[in-house]
């Protein structure tokens, strides 16, 4: 099944919030927005810079090994600014070490990379964002989280061509 | 010396279409029928003011004849794309953007009615977009793309406009003082331009040469040549509104003037932009070192070591 870009799959309250994505970026291209899953994580490194803040972070499997991914978030830093998470408090959220449940959407490659559309803290907060009303698939402990199949690579091999 | 009487000729197909368009009753299309509820008196000659198209970023109320009019999402020039020069589609077809439908992608398939510059997009990191090493985006670029997140002051002083570009944190000179526009074989092209303007009733008519053919029209990647004429027409409705048709004429690439849709600004009040009291523009540069490091997480997306 080939991916649209995103927006006709996401609801209208994402698509407004979502502008600013597609106006700076184009970021949702790489990414399978239209599948999203959560997990939780641990962050390792978190850049509060433009376009898009980035972040490392691991998750740990269900047999105790660990996996380490790459990031980038949603929203841009003056978005995120206008919206109350100024670089300080964003920082402060996601100090390494913190622990965080997120909505991902995987590179549309496979591998462990992916979109960050929101972050909730351990109090189930919702933190450096407010889009409350994205949900996922839970892939707590699950090797590679939402990986897309066989088939997604190789249509998405064929879109490259 | 032909290239300069290339570029007269290219002027006065400008002129044709912009006092075709002086002709024309301005109309408004219901889809911009105004939102603005604010009577008060206001001096239809001042565009001053901090202008953006989406006002609900600023807890004001929605402004839907701001949003864009295009067939995919993203802001971008729109209206009707002229057949293309056989240069111009050459350049096209080296552009390759990463906004509008996904290149091969259902919707792209689903929609042949949309311009194929709006369904060929390709995740950046192999795209050729100038943005992702911060080049500057140049105008008109910097015009269509300032919309949903990012927003356009206008400064406008007796002899000159200046705007303002949040995203970039760039700016651009509108010469008022009666100028002529340069020679621009004479000169060097560059992103910004060299812009004169003059009022045509309450509409301000601004008319651009000297391009650097190397920034793109929009995100779409549709091109430009240094020979390009730009004329931006400016009308401020209502107190809260700011209108803006624009018109390309450039015989190197398109085979006629094209026209872009017709984009709604509304008025932002400075307390409004503001964070942590702090207001006016954020200064939203595009940094090198920080875009290349954001190109590395961009790179493994697609698999790229």
């Amino acid at each position: 099944m080939k991916k649209p870009v995103g927006f006709p799959t996401l609801g209208l309250g994402l698509l407004m919030t979502c502008a600013t994505l597609w106006a700076h970026h184009g970021s949702a291209i790489s990414y399978d927005t239209a599948r999203l899953w959560s997990t939780w994580a641990t962050v390792t490194e978190f850049n509060y810079l433009n376009p898009h803040p980035s972040m490392k972070f691991d998750r740990t499997l269900k047999d105790g090994k660990v996996e380490h991914w790459d990031s980038e978030l949603l929203t841009n830093p003056s978005a995120l600014a206008r919206a109350g998470w100024t670089r300080s408090r964003s920082v402060e959220a996601l100090k390494p070490g913190t622990k965080v449940k997120l909505y991902v959407g995987t590179s549309r490659v496979g591998g462990f990379s992916g979109i960050v559309m929101k972050i909730e803290n351990e109090k189930g907060e919702n933190v450096v964002g407010e889009r409350a009303n994205v949900t996922g698939v839970d892939m707590e402990g699950v090797p590679g989280g939402l990986q897309p199949s066989a088939e997604d690579k190789k249509e998405q091999s064929n879109e490259k061509e | 010396m032909k290239k300069n009487s290339h570029l007269l000729g290219v002027l006065a197909a400008a002129l044709l279409v912009q006092n075709a368009m002086a002709q024309t009753p301005a109309s408004v299309p219901d889809a911009y029928a105004s939102s603005d509820k604010d009577t008060r008196p206001y001096d239809k000659h001042d565009l001053s003011g901090l202008w953006s198209r989406n006002t609900q970023q600023f807890k004001l109320p929605p402004c839907t004849e701001c949003r864009e009019h295009g067939p995919v999402p993203g802001y971008g020039y729109h209206g009707n794309v002229p057949p293309m020069t056989p240069e111009g589609q050459k350049r096209f077809e080296a552009n390759k953007p990463s906004r509008g439908f996904d290149l091969g992608g259902k919707d792209a398939i689903a929609h042949p009615e949309v311009h194929p510059g709006m369904r060929r997009a390709v995740p950046p990191a192999l795209g050729n977009d100038p943005q992702a090493q911060c080049n500057p985006l140049g105008a008109p670029r910097l015009v269509t793309f300032s919309g949903g997140g990012a927003s356009i002051e206008f400064i406008q002083l007796k002899d000159r406009l200046i705007q303002r570009f949040e995203w970039t944190f760039d700016h651009r000179e509108i010469w008022m003082d009666g100028r002529k526009l340069p020679n621009v074989a004479d000169y060097l092209p560059r992103y910004n331009v060299y812009s004169i303007a003059r009022w045509d009733g309450d509409t301000l008519v601004v008319t651009t040469t000297g391009f650097d053919d190397r920034a793109w029209v929009d995100h779409y990647g549709f091109p430009m040549s240094d020979q390009m004429v730009f004329e931006e027409r400016y009308k401020r409705l209502s107190p809260n509104r700011l209108q803006l048709d624009m018109t390309i004429t450039d015989p190197v690439i398109y085979t006629q003037p094209w026209h872009s849709d017709t984009k709604i600004f509304g008025l932002i009040p400075k307390e409004s932009m503001s964070i942590g009291g702090w207001s006016g523009l954020l200064e939203d540069r595009c940094i090198p070192t920080d875009e290349s490091l954001f190109n590395t997480f961009r790179d493994k997306a697609v698999g790229k070591k």
